[in-house]
């Protein structure tokens, strides 16, 4: 009974996060990017890019990974956790997608790319990736739904061309995982020292294997609790090793190519971006590897859905890094309440969806067996493990926010003198002078001024900008009293046009000195 | 083409920022820094003024970056935005090492913003708005070779008037905006950024490999495939096989 009764309380959660969602997704519409996020020209990219597309994508790798384990490696044993994860993949690069339009400021133009082409471009290679592998998945999954139909030739069809169908998905993930890398190649400065690197392409591919492997573990744990239906454990300690594999070789690479350009040192000075890097490499991949590797063959499946976690959760600090931590200006940054309301929202959409298609579609199909007496339900929460990911994530962004900033560090290592004074004479020839200004008042005035540089200039016996323009008018418009109303102009133009000097500017019984500079038509 | 921007002659009048905005039909607000709304600036540093806008890239990283080809490169050197292809993607404004092209943040059609080079001024032979508002010949237009050997003359010529540096001769592979100065680039909030090779290399040299990547990967693993299947069947063959001499022998 116990267990019955959290159920509504998750379906009101959803609907509370789809109700809020649906609001910032009004607000982005009616307002713009500038009304739903803290977006700014000098960080013109954050979180939709960093969780939605970065994270959304490299989570979806389980899918492109398990399938050339299946159908090409012909690792059979695998077959159980190819549906899950290939409609993790699915699900995952519909809902990236669902992301663009919402992050992209024209989404109505979406299919641009596909139409008017820049090869050279790697956003260009990133839409196509997209449109294709999507399509890919589409064409992958429909069995699925056609054996839910009956329906047997396009069954039959899409059958006969499989195997270039995972060739081709497996070739279409690996260009797209690496290319979201070589997105920033093109910000060598921008990019953190710890980040930026030529082979950030290698590294975002090995590091969504890792991924997209630790997934296929964690969704194999919440189907085992949630519809009693779970994999073999021979089989999750086969994902586990591999996994394991995958992140030495990770990090291995990552630190070798630290040494390798030398910014090693970066890591161990006290920064925002030494903290965040730490909690990635440290808690995110030598943590599960050392934890897999201690824990041998008996592994319990908690404790590897935990390991998995982390690996996820490191994955996830990683692009948070890339996108975010590590670039320039990030202190001038951080997600409005609307940014992660939509992308909490989209997250919902999918779980929503995962489940709606595990429970009509044959998805586990091939890894199922009832434990007796188990009741399907979300009782099982691992209230502990998830307690302790948000808490770590609370103390890091408190650690993150107490840390020097890269811009303080930055100046502090290479401080910038202020410029001083222009230490020559200015040395030019007047080639000519500006064109006449013409100054109309409110309705009231006595008609429009129309001030000549030549004239004013015209009257000294050298000409000197600065007699005028060093205090009285400034130098440049926006420091003239053009944009201060009438009164200043006739303060400012009354320097001179006192009555002595020049004509009167201000006004008299006979009116005559207003004429003197105000024509009316 | 290109502007010779000689730091030292600019009394900070901003008669180009207006002449921009006059030209652009660009709405007034803050002149103060690069904007949607303000293509050309004068920034102040100390007693410095400093005139910006687009550096119009000889090999421009905008240009390279945008997926869908909005932003082009002209014959006349000048870089140019084509509102009606842009898709909002940001790359652009991401990528360019001078932090340049803006947006219209708070529009819901919104556009990159940036300085065009006044194109059509000089695809009627006429030169940029800026220049030619500029009194004191601060910002001067011609041809990139020329305005290079002026400007290597200037600094030959008053040797400790200028700095010895021509920033935009091969700051990200070479600019159309050079400039000259007698104070410090670094101390005028220019960026020190890498004059030995143009931004756009370094994902093409990632890019140009794809077909290599695509059917050398192809092939690859098509060829696993083919071993491990023949494995497969060689293994199902053997057990046939086995099973079948074992019902022979039961058979006899």
């Amino acid at each position: 009974m116990k267990r019955l009764a959290l159920v509504p309380r998750w379906w009101a959660l959803a609907a509370l996060i789809l109700a809020v969602g649906a609001y910032a997704l009004w607000i982005r519409f009616t307002q713009g990017l500038g009304g739903a996020s803290n977006l700014h020209d000098t960080f013109p990219w954050g979180f939709w890019v960093g969780i939605d597309v970065l994270v959304g994508v490299g989570l979806a790798a389980g899918g492109f990974t398990i399938a050339a384990t299946v159908y090409v490696l012909n690792l059979k044993k695998y077959e159980p956790v190819s549906r899950p994860s290939l409609l993790t993949a699915f699900l995952g690069y519909l809902l990236v997608t669902a992301a663009l339009v919402v992050d992209i400021g024209r989404p109505l133009r979406l299919w641009h790319p596909l139409i008017m082409w820049n090869p050279h471009s790697v956003m260009f290679e990133v839409a196509w990736c997209v449109t294709l592998y999507t399509t890919v998945l589409a064409l992958e999954f429909s069995p699925l739904v056609f054996e839910k139909l009956g329906w047997h030739w396009p069954l039959r069809a899409i059958r006969a061309i499989y195997l270039p169908l995972v060739i081709a998905g497996v070739l279409l993930s690996t260009l797209h995982q690496s290319s979201l890398g070589t997105l920033f190649l093109i910000v060598p400065e921008k990019l953190h020292g710890l980040w930026y690197s030529p082979v950030l392409p290698a590294f975002f591919f090995v590091s969504a294997v890792a991924a997209g492997l630790s997934m296929s573990i964690i969704e194999s744990f919440i189907s085992s609790k949630v519809f009693s239906r779970r994999l073999e454990h021979d089989v999750l300690l086969g994902i586990a090793r591999v996994t394991v594999v995958v992140l030495a070789v990770y990090v291995t690479w990552r630190f070798a190519d630290l040494i390798g350009r030398g910014m090693l040192p970066l890591a161990f000075v006290y920064s925002q971006q030494s903290v965040m890097f730490w909690a990635e490499i440290g808690f995110g991949a030598i943590l599960p590897l050392m934890l897999i590797l201690a824990s041998g063959d008996k592994i319990k499946e908690r404790n590897l859905f935990f390991y998995a976690l982390l690996v996820v959760g490191g994955f996830v600090l990683n692009r948070v890094n890339v996108s975010m931590t590590g670039m320039r200006n990030i202190e001038t940054y951080f997600p409005k309440w609307s940014e992660v309301a939509i992308t909490m929202m989209i997250i919902t959409v999918g779980i929503l969806l995962f489940g709606l298609a595990v429970r009509h579609l044959n998805v586990l199909a091939k890894s199922e067996y009832l434990e007796p007496g188990t009741t399907p339900g979300m009782g099982w929460f691992p209230r502990g493990a998830v307690t302790a990911v948000a808490v770590f994530f609370v103390v890091l962004v408190l650690l993150v926010r107490a840390a020097p900033t890269r811009t303080a560090i930055e100046a502090q290592a290479k401080p910038i003198p202020a410029a001083e004074a222009l230490n020559v004479q200015p040395d030019f020839e007047l080639s000519h002078l500006p064109k006449d200004l013409t100054l109309s008042g409110p309705e009231s005035s006595m008609g429009k001024v129309i001030f000549s540089h030549e004239l004013h200039v015209g009257m000294q016996e050298k000409p000197d900008c600065m007699q005028c323009h060093a205090n009285t008018f400034g130098l440049g418009f926006q420091h003239s009293p053009k944009l201060e109303g009438q009164e200043a102009w006739h303060k400012a133009c009354g320097t001179c046009h006192d009555g002595k000097t020049a004509s009167s500017s201000v006004d008299d019984e006979t009116g005559e000195s207003c004429a003197s500079c105000h024509k009316s038509e | 083409m290109a502007f010779l921007i000689d730091l030292t002659k600019c009394i900070g009048c901003e008669a180009c920022s207006l002449a921009c905005k006059q030209e652009n039909h660009l709405p007034p607000g803050s002149m103060d820094k690069l904007s949607a709304v303000t293509w050309t600036t004068i920034e102040r540093h100390g007693g410095v003024n400093v005139k910006r806008q687009c550096n119009h890239c000889v090999d421009p990283t905008c240009v390279s970056v945008c997926p869908v080809a909005a932003l082009q490169k002209t014959k006349l050197e000048a870089v140019i935005y084509d509102e009606t292809r842009c898709i909002g993607c940001r790359y652009c404004i991401m990528a360019c090492p001078f932090d340049v092209p803006k947006y219209e943040w708070f529009s819901t059609q919104p556009r990159v913003r940036k300085c065009i080079h006044c194109y059509p001024r000089l695809e009627r032979g006429e030169q940029p708005a800026c220049t030619e508002a500029c009194p004191t010949g601060a910002a001067k237009y011609g041809k990139r070779e020329d305005l290079l050997l002026e400007a290597k003359q200037r600094i030959r010529e008053a040797p400790g008037r200028y700095v010895d540096h021509i920033y935009g001769e091969h700051e990200a592979g070479g600019t159309c905006a050079l400039y000259l100065t007698a104070v410090p680039f670094e101390q005028l909030g220019f960026k020190q950024i890498r004059t030995d090779t143009t931004y756009p290399h370094l994902t093409w040299n990632v890019l140009r490999q794809l077909p290599s990547v695509v059917s050398v990967g192809g092939v690859g693993l098509a060829g696993l495939w083919w071993i491990t299947h023949r494995r497969m069947e060689l293994a199902e063959e053997r057990a046939k096989e086995a099973a079948e001499s074992k019902r022979e022998e039961k058979g006899q």
